[in-house]
């Protein structure tokens, strides 16, 4: 019985301490850390990485977890292609997005739609980490071991409808992103984990097609 | 009197019309003695289940594809999410045999008659318990007719493995929409369709287990 209170209260501190790990960055860590990852985002032209995604609600007893490879190519070329559990694959180019469902291909233009603009670009900045745009949105910076947080709150009414807010994380060394996590709301969250990243790779623009 | 007669024959040439539609639903099948009084659904039951189903749907020509969500939150009631490849949420419904409340639902998809549709299509995807009234066979199935409102629920069991095949959902005269089912257990739906006969509309469900 005093093992498992012990236990308990283990957990208990050990949970506190987690949270402790995130701590507010002083002016002088978020100068220099924006300039370690703008410094990185400059020199990606291309990278490609593998991702697994999990999708959380609240009300469910398992994440949703798909997987699959992300193409970046600069300054706005973006593929994503899952793998597992199902074939399907999203590019977005010069103002269109291709879908290739499981073979069946479509087309859809956001030209014209500035929410689709503007998630791609959020996209884009997401993965190359540069999206440090005091305009658009309001940031919080965090240190945690070995990695480093930011928090984007939208400004825009429209934009904040879809995310509530975006986090990333960082690893410290690097300085490029490690994991994008989109919330909805409180409970519901896209958490998509970046590994195997591969920067500057020769990549051709074909690949960027359905 | 003869005015009277060609207005008696365009009656009975319109009565024989709507006679021989009426019969339409049931024609095609063999009446036959009731041999159970409910039936109850085994998909979509369990509560501990989250089922996950990749999701293509296409309404006049257009397709949208996405996630699906089910899930049983009590015993009455199931929680429905709909979202994109990246996880957006679109759609977030709860529903029940008499309750249906939008928890959230993007604002391009707001439109009261794709919810009115929706909720019919979800409400007998997930309803568990038939009460059965007459009964029928065709040469592979059993057929149990299940009143609902002024509509009627028609539920095939396949005769050779006793699996549930469809549910066609129909007025006296017409067949609405039929849901098609393919489950290798008869405990779990891998596929599922949902086709509408008389709009444009059809959904397709592909079971994925999250790896």
């Amino acid at each position: 019985m005093q093992t498992k209170i012990y236990l308990f209260l283990f957990l208990i501190i050990s949970g506190f301490n987690l949270s402790a790990q995130e701590q507010k960055m002083t002016d002088a860590e978020i100068a220099s850390f924006k300039q370690d990852v703008n410094v990185v985002a400059k020199k990606i032209k291309t990278l490609t990485t593998d991702f697994v995604q999990y999708k959380h609600l609240d009300f469910l007893s398992k994440d949703i977890e798909t997987s699959g490879k992300m193409v970046f190519k600069e300054p706005a070329l973006l593929q994503w292609q899952y793998k597992k559990p199902y074939n399907y694959s999203i590019t977005f180019k010069n103002g269109k997005i291709l879908i290739n469902d499981e073979g069946k291909k479509s087309a859809v233009d956001i030209g014209n739609s500035k929410i689709f603009a503007r998630i791609n670009k959020l996209i884009v900045g997401s993965v190359s980490g540069n999206m440090f745009d005091d305009k658009e949105f309001a940031i919080s910076y965090f240190k945690l071991k070995g990695q480093n947080l930011a928090k984007f709150i939208p400004k825009d009414a429209t934009l904040k409808k879809y995310i509530k807010q975006i986090e990333l994380t960082f690893d410290k060394e690097e300085a490029t992103v490690v994991q994008v996590k989109l919330l909805e709301s409180s409970e519901d969250y896209t958490r998509i984990v970046l590994k195997n990243k591969v920067i500057n790779a020769k990549i051709d623009d074909s690949v960027f097609t359905n | 009197m003869q005015k009277s007669t060609i207005q008696f024959l365009l009656i009975n040439c319109f009565l024989a019309i709507v006679l021989i539609s009426c019969g339409s639903v049931t024609k095609k099948y063999t009446p036959k003695k009731l041999d159970k009084t409910s039936y109850t659904v085994p998909y979509f039951s369990d509560s501990k289940t989250d089922y996950v189903y990749k999701t293509n749907i296409s309404v006049y020509g257009n397709e949208l594809s996405g996630i699906f969500i089910a899930k049983k939150i009590n015993d009455t009631t199931h929680r429905i999410v709909f979202t994109t490849e990246f996880g957006n949420k679109l759609m977030d419904f709860e529903i029940s045999d008499t309750d249906f409340k939008v928890n959230s639902i993007v604002s391009e998809l707001d439109r009261k008659i794709l919810i009115n549709t929706l909720k019919e299509d979800f409400r007998l995807l997930l309803k568990k318990e038939y009460l059965i009234q007459e009964q029928f066979e065709n040469e592979s199935d059993d057929i149990y007719k299940s009143a609902d409102g002024k509509r009627d629920n028609y539920i095939f069991i396949s005769k050779k493995d006793q699996i549930l095949e469809k549910i066609v959902h129909a007025s006296q005269t017409k067949e609405k929409f039929t849901l098609f089912f393919s489950s290798e257990n008869n405990i779990f739906a891998e596929k599922i369709q949902i086709i509408h006969q008389n709009i444009k509309l059809k959904i397709e469900l592909n079971y994925f287990k999250s790896e």
